[in-house]
């Protein structure tokens, strides 16, 4: 066989979700042996890219070749038997079955004798798969909830080289690795390389990009933008390369003061609730404070909690008045804003219309008496969604047809006209593209700047420290440590802090 | 793609108009005219009604993505309260007697629903046993005679007051208040409605209270108009509306597609099709026959699938 044909080639794959186009032509390589980097900002296709070759999901159109030879798969099954594995950014394992049963799901097969499961070879197995990848410390017959969020993690490596894959896709997997955790991933990576396989590796993190990679190919807006080999990585080069122009200064914000008011507008007490474990907080007048950590780390039910949504099994939410916060009614007279990281599950209704959706939250405001008039629905959306510049059709288009950072204007035009004074906004950039993500950051700071209170929750650290006045960060459900905004503060900094 | 949703919406804003041309032509010529003779109209009238303000009543529930499968039952045992009301104190007595009963039944229905969390399909399905042997405890057997009187109150006035009340508040109420917007808000995304801090439950109790208010008042309306008070009062209820509702577009999954004028043609396609089959003489078997292979296509056709998978 050739040695010069590349291992995978992916030729001119296209790929949208409704409007959004996710993919547009793409195309590149894999050659053996290689480690191939895939950078771009949120949104800019990777994971859909990666996801596609892993067949979890499938293209609309394009072709690849594994070896030379078309490669199509139907499912993820067909993918690993074809040697390609994927490590997903978001869980992919399952909490009540144990550490052995997760490495092998999908292959029990493998261990039935007589039609029997034969539970213990199973775990001798699985104990020796978590061996070679030098996770030893993990108990295969554990039950895989005891584990923290890492060794999770690293189950899921086992699980993925268990198949001894010709192709390992690492999407983002590091962010919930310790060094320990990554150096075990490194190694695997460069493994690998050496018995000329390939790897595909995902992040964001560009030091560590620079660091194991051969090759890294940048999308933007899922559009192909270029391939570098490693002896023309150079970082602003590669930062220009995925946000396509020079990083502009006023992308986070500018300043370095943070937040000199004192006046309290909300607090935490000693909330403990499902992962959180006794956190306490005030949020000043005309703050945004931001909360960083792991997916797992409790700040997603803390962005819950603070609305009401959920009530905490100890502990007290109050409005800066001393009201406590029971349930969203309550939270919303006290003028207090939320908007989901699920944000087409629980913030809007997808079904509806925009209009249906930005006047939902202020009827008392736009009703006269028990009844609504359109032209005073109409109104009322023009005074708040204008600045907005949401782009769709009318204010009828369905919400389903929009954009992911379209859908999030909604979601931030309903509760402007509300009058919210205090915003929790979890993941408020999540699946956005960057133009977008620019004019919610402004709006941030806008609101800011209007004395309204911003509570940040977000996996995005960058965007953690660019953005908050002050930061805390969870680590299982606790406080493990909070900063005030300066110039000094790095994500790696933070990292520590993480895991 | 957006061609076909363009197409695919106006198909479904137009097929409740298309059914109820189709039915009423369709038996016009079948019956050669008859249908549009006094009597029959008259009939289409005193049969109508019924469906009308039930499934006018059961569109706010549809909004919501609720049901109330008790209604059917619930006008017998109005029905019946009603009657001994009537025979005991006086006959003016039983119109609030029915609707209380109507309305009392209704709270219980919400309360059940949103406190207990049952689905409401089966929530209500257990009321409706509950009142399947109330209304044979209430009536000590079989029928009970109201006094002659009665029937004299129930004239074509007030049946024609009655229904242009209904189309006009049911209009105003589900398309210009705010329990309208907000009934269709819940049916859309639960989740997003307690995330905006409304408290979907009142609106849930205020809709099963209204249903069971017009129910206890159609309990009055059969009594008045028949003089009596029987275990099958009602039965056939149930299964109108449901059908009316679903020929007339309103989707069964609820949200912003659902339209009060769908609930209005519904019960008038069903209204013709009843009198229509009667007038040709068909057995009160066949007819249910025919309705329920109507209920299943008028789903098929309505239902969409193609949706769902990204609304739920």
């Amino acid at each position: 066989m050739d040695k010069m044909e590349p291992l995978l080639k992916v030729a001119h794959m296209c790929k949208s979700f409704g409007i959004t186009k996710a993919l547009q032509d793409v195309s590149f390589s894999l050659r053996r042996g290689q480690i191939l980097g895939l950078i771009g900002e949120n949104g800019s296709g990777k994971s859909t890219a990666t996801s596609i070759i892993a067949s979890l999901q499938q293209a609309d159109s394009g072709k690849m070749f594994l070896e030379g030879e078309p490669y199509e798969p139907k499912n993820s099954v067909e993918a690993i038997s074809n040697g390609v594995c994927m490590i997903l950014q978001e869980k992919g394992t399952f909490d009540l079955l144990t550490v052995a049963k997760n490495v092998f799901v999908g292959k029990e097969e493998m261990f039935v004798k007589h039609g029997f499961l034969d539970n213990r070879e199973m775990v001798k197995e699985a104990q020796k798969a978590l061996d070679v990848i030098h996770a030893g410390h993990i108990r295969a017959e554990a039950r895989l909830s005891s584990l923290n969020f890492e060794d999770r993690k690293l189950v899921e490596v086992a699980r993925a080289i268990y198949s001894n894959p010709r192709i390992l896709v690492v999407d983002e997997t590091t962010t919930a690795l310790s060094r320990n955790g990554r150096d075990i991933l490194y190694g695997i990576m460069r493994k690998m390389k050496k018995e000329g396989k390939s790897v595909i590796f995902i992040s964001h993190d560009l030091d560590e990009i620079m660091e194991v990679c051969d090759t890294v190919t940048i999308l933007r807006d899922g559009i192909y933008i270029d391939t570098l080999e490693k002896s023309d990585f150079h970082p602003p080069t590669l930062r220009k390369l995925m946000v396509g122009r020079e990083v502009a200064d006023n992308y986070y914000r500018a300043d370095m003061e943070s937040c000199k008011n004192k006046e309290v507008v909300f607090r935490m007490k000693n909330i403990f609730c499902k992962d959180v474990k006794d956190v306490s907080f005030e949020l000043h007048k005309g703050e945004i404070l931001g909360f960083g950590g792991l997916g797992d780390c409790g700040m997603h039910i803390l962005g819950n909690v603070a609305f009401g949504l959920t009530e905490p099994d100890l502990g007290q939410v109050e409005a800066g008045d001393g009201t406590v916060i029971r349930n969203p009614t309550v939270a919303m007279k006290k003028k207090i804003a939320y908007i989901s990281k699920n944000r087409d599950q629980e913030t809007l209704m997808v079904s509806c219309s925009i209009k249906d959706n930005i006047c939902l939250a202020s009827y008392d405001k736009i009703a006269k008496g028990p009844f609504i008039f359109r032209k005073d629905e109409n109104a009322f959306i023009d005074a708040h969604s204008k600045d907005l510049e949401i782009k769709m059709q009318d204010t009828n288009q369905y919400i389903m047809e929009l954009s992911g950072g379209n859908k999030q204007k909604v979601a931030l035009a309903k509760w402007l006209g509300f009058g919210a004074d205090i915003f929790i906004l979890d993941c408020p950039t999540r699946g956005i593209d960057i133009g977008v993500k620019a004019n919610i950051y402004q709006l941030m700071m806008e609101l800011r700047k209007q004395g309204k209170s911003i509570i940040m929750i977000s996996e995005e650290l960058s965007e953690v420290i660019g953005m908050s006045d002050r930061v805390i960060i969870l680590k299982e459900g606790k406080i493990s440590g909070a900063f005030k905004r300066e110039e000094e503060l790095t994500e790696l900094m933070l990292i520590e802090y993480m895991v | 793609m957006s061609f076909l949703k363009k197409s695919n919406i106006n198909f479904r804003t137009i097929f409740p108009f298309l059914g109820l041309i189709i039915i009423v032509t369709l038996f016009a010529i079948l019956t050669k005219g008859k249908l549009f003779s006094l009597v029959s109209l008259r009939s289409i009238m005193n049969d109508g009604i019924y469906v009308l303000l039930g499934t006018i009543g059961f569109t706010f529930l549809f909004a919501m993505g609720c049901m109330d499968f008790s209604i059917g039952y619930n006008m017998g045992v109005s029905c019946a309260v009603a009657c001994v009301v009537a025979n005991t104190f006086h006959i003016y007595a039983a119109i609030p007697a029915a609707i209380l009963t109507g309305l009392c039944i209704g709270i219980v229905n919400g309360i059940v629903v949103t406190k207990t969390r049952i689905m409401p399909m089966i929530a209500t399905m257990g009321m409706m046993f509950i009142l399947q042997g109330g209304v044979l405890i209430i009536l000590n057997g079989s029928v009970l005679q109201a006094p002659l009187s009665m029937t004299g109150m129930y004239t074509n006035p007030l049946k024609i007051f009655l229904i242009i009340i209904f189309i006009i508040g049911g209009y105003v109420l589900f398309e210009m208040t705010v329990f309208g917007r907000v009934a269709k808000a819940i049916g859309a995304c639960p989740e997003a409605v307690r995330q905006t801090g409304i408290n979907a439950d009142k609106y849930k109790v205020i809709a099963y209270v209204i249903m069971g208010a017009i129910a206890g008042l159609l309990g009055f309306i059969s009594l008045a108009r028949t003089g009596s008070a029987t275990n099958s009062t009602g039965v056939t209820l149930m299964f109108n509306v449901m059908n009316a509702a679903l020929l007339g577009g309103v989707p069964m999954t609820g949200g912003p597609t659902t339209k009060f004028r769908g609930a209005v043609l519904g019960a008038l396609t069903i209204s013709f099709l009843s009198s229509g089959m009667t007038i040709l003489r068909m057995s009160a078997q066949n007819q249910q026959l025919v309705k329920g292979i109507i209920f299943l296509a008028a789903i098929g056709i309505c239902f969409d699938r193609k949706n769902m998978k990204v609304i739920k």
